[in-house]
């Protein structure tokens, strides 16, 4: 029989969730019923897999030789006072041969699905029985553990959604090396990035077009205005420069921000690969540097960022040349440094290498960010101009962590 | 968070404590809503207590601006440490929060 959605639900966690989440309800419960043993196992359709436990091996059986495959057929508590007596299980390993389980009970844990996937259990090994209250306090250990399932399990969906919004590959244009990464302080936040290319609107040609926005705040609630922030900057920057783009995404934006006390810091920056002209709009970012072997300077711009208030928000203009290296980053990273540009310059220059790659460069800042225990979220982009030559080998693709 | 606030009658000085952090933000941010609509809208938030500020707490003093000057009155910090000052100058919100030194400094004109 193919196994059914709640099997598919359990055989994915218990392949892919990491077992100290639960753990503290498996001690919480053989604790609570003074029980020398406490597991929660996943049913999957032919094993079953004891993620957590206490005084119980952890691993796979067979589902045919467990108590739990019976607890999920049912919505409620399954409790055998002695396994030996009940014809379903006195035949079992566990039952027959060590630990010679006899007492056993279970509530069964629900997926996303809703459907049960799992059983949060005790064991003895002498016969007993629970008393009321005790029933009541296995059933809620089991609710708390079923809503903990699937908090997370949301949790981790919003950050894979968050990660997929991020560019995929190389944008589609010569005479650029890029490589962006975004490392979230938790499962999703408030930083992104995003690049594209467009059309100039004034000169014609190819422009590449990067984005680097920092939401305040963290997690789940801050990246619902990360990715509103990202589509409006994207619907609107095809159709016109910079400065009007970031006017345009606070026009539409501004009043979700505001009524959530809220803002977004943001860089944009437009490029021409053959020229260098460097178009840039820092709405209150602040952090977007130029390195060079002998030179290191900030663009940046004295607007707000985008959020209640509004401001006249306009373009300036620069230019990277060939053997310069454009990084953006988020505060994560500046934070590490203890908010000092000296000591960033000077950890910029580590990965100032021409022969270094923007990957290399961007997975060597954002590691040493997390090595430093950057409590926000870290972003960090790198760009440089290559020669024409190499520009058909040297495609670099978005990697993220 | 608990902060302090003393009415001037012609203005209110708030003085938060600690670290001004998502978990204080909305606080502070609440009794500043609701100090405006009660007709106080010449605010001071005094700082010298707060040795961190992270965005959250720059979000509810940004947003308490705003609110503040549709009421025709304003929200002026005071007293801000090296962090503060840090933040509010990178994030370029010191151009519509600009610290000043003391809370005196701060009600100049009011």
């Amino acid at each position: 029989m193919p196994p059914n959605t709640g099997q598919q639900e359990a055989n994915a966690i218990a392949k892919s969730v990491p077992a100290e989440r639960y753990d503290r309800f498996v001690r919480l419960a053989q604790a609570l019923f003074g029980a020398p043993m406490a597991a929660l196992n996943l049913i999957g359709n032919d094993k079953q897999f004891t993620v957590s436990s206490v005084g119980f091996p952890k691993g796979e059986i067979p589902v045919e030789d467990s108590v739990c495959h019976v607890t999920v057929l049912e919505d409620q508590i399954l409790e055998v006072r002695d396994l030996r007596e009940d014809n379903r299980f006195a035949a079992i390993p566990a039952v027959v041969d060590a630990p010679r389980l006899r007492f056993y009970a279970g509530v069964p844990v629900r997926g996303q699905s809703g459907q049960n996937i799992g059983a949060l259990c005790i064991l003895d090994l002498a016969p007993r029985t629970l008393g009321p209250q005790q029933r009541q306090l296995l059933g809620d250990l089991g609710a708390l553990l079923e809503y903990e399932l699937t908090v997370q399990k949301e949790m981790d969906l919003v950050g894979q959604v968050q990660q997929l919004m991020l560019p995929a590959s190389a944008p589609d244009i010569d005479g650029i090396e890029i490589a962006g990464r975004l490392h979230p302080a938790k499962e999703a936040g408030g930083d992104y990035f995003d690049w594209m290319v467009v059309d100039d609107p004034a000169n014609g040609g190819k422009r590449l077009q990067v984005v680097l926005g920092d939401v305040m705040g963290k997690g789940l609630s801050a990246s619902l205005f990360a990715s509103e922030a990202r589509a409006v900057m994207r619907g609107h920057a095809p159709f016109t420069d910079i400065g009007e783009a970031v006017a345009r995404t606070f026009a539409t934006t501004g009043r979700d921000f505001e009524a959530n006390d809220r803002f977004s810091t943001l860089w944009v920056g437009r490029m021409d690969p053959i020229t260098g002209t460097l178009d840039y709009v820092d709405a209150g970012h602040g952090l977007a540097i130029i390195v060079s072997k002998d030179r290191y300077r900030r663009l940046d711009q004295d607007y707000l960022p985008i959020g209640p208030l509004e401001d006249t928000w306009s373009m300036a203009s620069d230019f990277l040349a060939e053997d310069e290296l454009l990084i953006i980053m988020s505060d994560g990273l500046f934070d590490v440094v203890d908010d000092s540009f000296g000591e960033l310059e000077a950890r910029l220059r580590l990965v100032y290498d021409l022969k270094m790659s923007c990957r290399r460069i961007v997975d060597t800042l954002v590691t040493f960010a997390i090595s430093q225990g950057a409590t926000d979220d870290v972003t960090v982009l790198a760009i440089r101009r290559i020669a024409e030559l190499d520009a058909t080998t040297q495609g670099s693709a978005a990697g993220t962590t | 968070m608990s902060f302090e606030e003393v009415d001037k009658d012609t203005y209110v000085v708030l003085a938060p404590e600690g670290k001004f952090n998502m978990v204080a933000a909305p606080t502070l941010k609440t009794r500043i809503d609701d100090l405006v609509a009660a007709g106080k809208a010449r605010l001071v938030v005094d700082l010298h207590k707060v040795d961190f500020i992270d965005s959250s707490g720059l979000g509810a003093l940004v947003a308490g601006t705003k609110v503040a000057r549709k009421q025709g009155g304003d929200l002026r910090v005071a007293a801000a440490g090296d962090q503060v000052r840090a933040v509010l100058k990178l994030t370029n919100l010191d151009r519509i929060l600009a610290p000043y030194a003391t809370v005196e400094e701060a009600l100049h004109d009011w």
